[in-house]
């Protein structure tokens, strides 16, 4: 069972991973159409990638930069010179004696600028003098720049001076910066074409995107498009239930799924109404066959008895008892060849249906005229006519649709007893069809039985031939029209008679299923 | 940029044996001309790469791979080169200072104790070496600091922070090492034997 499961999931996926041609088509469209331009994009991006390094990489700042390290040298070498001189400077003034040594230099720390510390030596290496500056370096952070300056007693003068440490700070960053900047120059092609196969690969993957999407939306359609394709097969090998959903798009493929369903259900109409037809036909061969058979003997039969009858009056016997009984036997033979005849009469009715002759009518003009010309309907029952309030243009046969309505109202009557029977007659119309409904107040139709009533030779009732409702359904059949059984809203059997709607009279009303109308009692 | 135009030269080479593996000392002097000083002067790190090889006559794969870097940096303020020397025997790499232009060339010019591997993998025939000598090639931390930049360009600035560049991400990482490019020098020794290898 699992292995069972495992592989109809796989078949799943499979077919949900399975791509038809026409996806594939609309797939490589929507890839052509989103990634042809980017196609040149890429040149572009292979220049502007170049343009942009030209741009960033002018040899003349590349140079520029690059020399910085080389003007802080030149700086540093001004500094060191200044320092020199300024150091000459002090030792030229150092007094003879050695204990005005300390004053001097203290002075000369005043006195000369960025001098941090000074040491007076005498040629043995001993310290003469020496003085220190207190407080911060004007210029911040500094670092120590020695100064040294040999004295002609073979003594040594000994100077530090402050050098501002952001040089070295800016050294480092400057020197860091043009470090970048020439690697980026030696990469420059490097660098371009890393940019031209990055763009390319988000050219690949933007493809890749569309060609999904692509799909994703072609499926949306083929889906359907196969779902059509699957029911047409159907419906070839007869499947005449087949019906597809058209989803709730409203584009072209589900306007073709649904012009589908409807051709379908006109088919399977039609096969049924021909099937009914075919039918109807075959039993009426039965009942002409069965009207002449029955019809044929009766005549003899009634005669025959009549002669014995006459026979027994010319001259009656002694026997009283058999004068009874044939009197008996002869009211039985006449009420049972009545009904025979009765029968006879039915079947040759149903046997001799006229052919449909239509002509031009408004269905709710008939109906009041129906009504106003069936005196014995209006005498067993209380008949409401609902009409809608725009014409119903039909075409009917007038006498045959007479005969329609006058088995369904004698039905509503029937059914109704012993009440007084209530029958509502309704007029009303749709996009195509035109509505006629008969509903009384009885018992209704048993939900079991309803798709059999049409059925010749079905009945409920206890008398009757079960002929009725099929003459009903085959003469609206041959108005290219359906009837429907079913309930009544608030109880009772109600029969629905959509014929098609005829082209309207000039200056009719075309108001749609307004249920507003006149009411008859 | 060092600008150096790439040519086969003859370098003169020693060989000796010490250990049981073949030292060599290589003259790779016409590989440095004096004009350079301006460009390893230049106050920025300048890198010299020496890739020296020892292969049969005959032709066929080298019996031997040494390579060493060496990474140049003028202090402008001391003024003075300050010299990091990298090798398979030195890979944290050795630090010296040498005092001007003319200490540096000749520590470029003949590169000491480069060590060919052993005495018994020299050739049966004659040989020679190969020294490629390459001034300013892209390192990987080149590389890898130009792929940063790339991918964020704003790093390290006032902007800094700024938004990363999704195509200079993907274009950061599909940067390819460069080839060489002309800084290259080809050097070649002459032919030697494996009986004219000294024993020191």
């Amino acid at each position: 069972m699992r292995g069972h499961a495992r592989r109809g999931v796989a078949r799943r996926v499979l077919g949900a991973l399975r791509v038809s041609r026409f996806e594939v088509k609309i797939a490589v469209a929507l890839v052509v159409a989103a990634t042809l331009p980017l196609f040149a994009a890429l040149v572009l991006a292979g220049r502007v990638a170049e343009e942009n390094l030209s741009l960033g990489l002018d040899p003349r700042a590349v140079d520029r930069l690059e020399s910085i390290p080389s003007l802080y040298g030149d700086l540093f070498q001004a500094r060191k010179q200044l320092y020199a001189e300024q150091a000459r400077a002090v030792a030229r003034g150092l007094p003879r004696r050695p204990a005005q040594g300390a004053a001097y230099l203290a002075g000369a720390l005043e006195r000369t600028p960025r001098l941090r510390r000074v040491a007076w030596y005498a040629a043995d290496g001993r310290i003469l003098a020496e003085a220190e500056a207190k407080g911060e370096s004007p210029g911040g952070e500094w670092r120590e720049a020695p100064a040294r300056v040999s004295l002609p007693d073979g003594g040594r003068l000994e100077c530090v001076f402050a050098i501002e440490a952001r040089f070295f700070a800016e050294l480092g960053e400057a020197r860091t910066v043009a470090e970048l900047v020439q690697g980026v120059d030696a990469l420059r092609a490097e660098i371009r074409r890393s940019y031209v196969r990055a763009f390319a690969l988000l050219l690949v993957a933007w493809a890749a995107i569309a060609a999904a999407l692509g799909i994703l939306i072609a499926r949306r359609t083929t889906r359907r498009v196969t779902a059509l394709v699957d029911a047409t097969r159907r419906l070839a090998s007869g499947d005449l239930a087949v019906q597809v959903d058209p989803g709730r798009s409203g584009d072209e493929v589900a306007g073709l799924a649904r012009a589908f369903n409807a051709m379908v259900r006109e088919v399977r109409d039609s096969r049924d109404r021909i099937v009914y037809l075919e039918k109807i036909s075959g039993w009426q061969e039965v009942a002409r066959r069965l009207a002449h058979e029955i019809k044929n003997p009766l005549t003899p039969i009634q005669l025959a008895f009549q002669q014995l009858e006459a026979r027994w009056r010319e001259a009656p016997g002694q026997d009283a008892a058999f004068g009874k009984l044939l009197a008996d036997a002869g009211e039985i033979v006449r009420d049972e060849i009545a009904t025979l005849q009765r029968l006879v009469q039915e079947f040759s009715g149903f046997a001799k249906l006229p052919e449909v002759k239509a002509e031009p009518a408004d269905l709710g003009e008939f109906v009041d005229e129906f009504v106003r010309t069936s005196p014995q309907i209006a005498e067993s029952a209380e008949v409401a006519i609902v009409k809608a309030a725009g014409a119903c243009p039909v075409a009917l046969d007038r006498a045959l649709m007479r005969r329609v309505l006058a088995n369904l109202c004698l039905n509503a009557i029937e059914a109704s007893r012993p009440a007084r029977a209530h029958i509502h007659l309704g007029v009303a119309r749709t996009r195509d069809r035109a509505v006629l409904t008969v509903a009384d107040e009885g018992p209704g139709i048993h939900r079991d039985v309803r798709d059999r009533i049409f059925d010749p030779y079905f009945t409920t009732k206890g008398s009757g031939t079960g002929l009725g409702l099929a003459i009903v359904k085959k003469i609206v059949l041959q108005h290219g029209g359906d009837i429907q059984a079913g309930e009544r809203p608030g109880g009772g059997a109600s029969f629905a008679i959509a014929l098609p709607l005829a082209a309207p009279e000039a200056g009719s009303d075309r108001g749609e299923g307004a249920a507003a109308g006149e009411a008859h009692a | 940029m060092i600008r150096l135009r790439p040519t086969a030269l003859v370098a003169l080479a020693l060989l000796a044996a010490r250990g049981g593996r073949v030292v060599a000392t290589l003259d790779l002097s016409s590989a440095f001309p004096t004009t350079i000083e301006r460009d390893l002067g230049n106050g920025l790190t300048n890198v010299v790469a020496a890739y020296v090889t020892l292969a049969p006559d005959a032709g066929g794969d080298p019996t031997a791979l040494f390579g060493r870097v060496i990474e140049i940096l003028f202090d402008v303020w001391e003024e003075t080169y300050a010299v990091t020397v990298k090798d398979p025997q030195r890979p944290e790499g050795v630090r010296l200072v040498l005092r001007d232009f003319a200490a540096l060339r000749r520590f470029l010019a003949m590169e000491h104790d480069v060590d060919l591997g052993p005495v018994s993998a020299l050739p049966e025939g004659p040989f020679h070496v190969d020294a490629r000598v390459e001034v300013n090639p892209v390192s990987k931390e080149q590389l890898q600091r130009t792929r940063e930049y790339i991918a964020n360009p704003a790093a390290g600035t006032r902007t800094a922070g700024g938004t990363r560049s999704v195509l200079g991400a993907m274009a950061s990482f599909l940067l390819r090492e460069p080839d060489s490019g002309s800084d290259v020098h080809l050097l070649r020794s002459r032919s030697f034997h494996a009986r004219e290898v000294a024993v020191r």
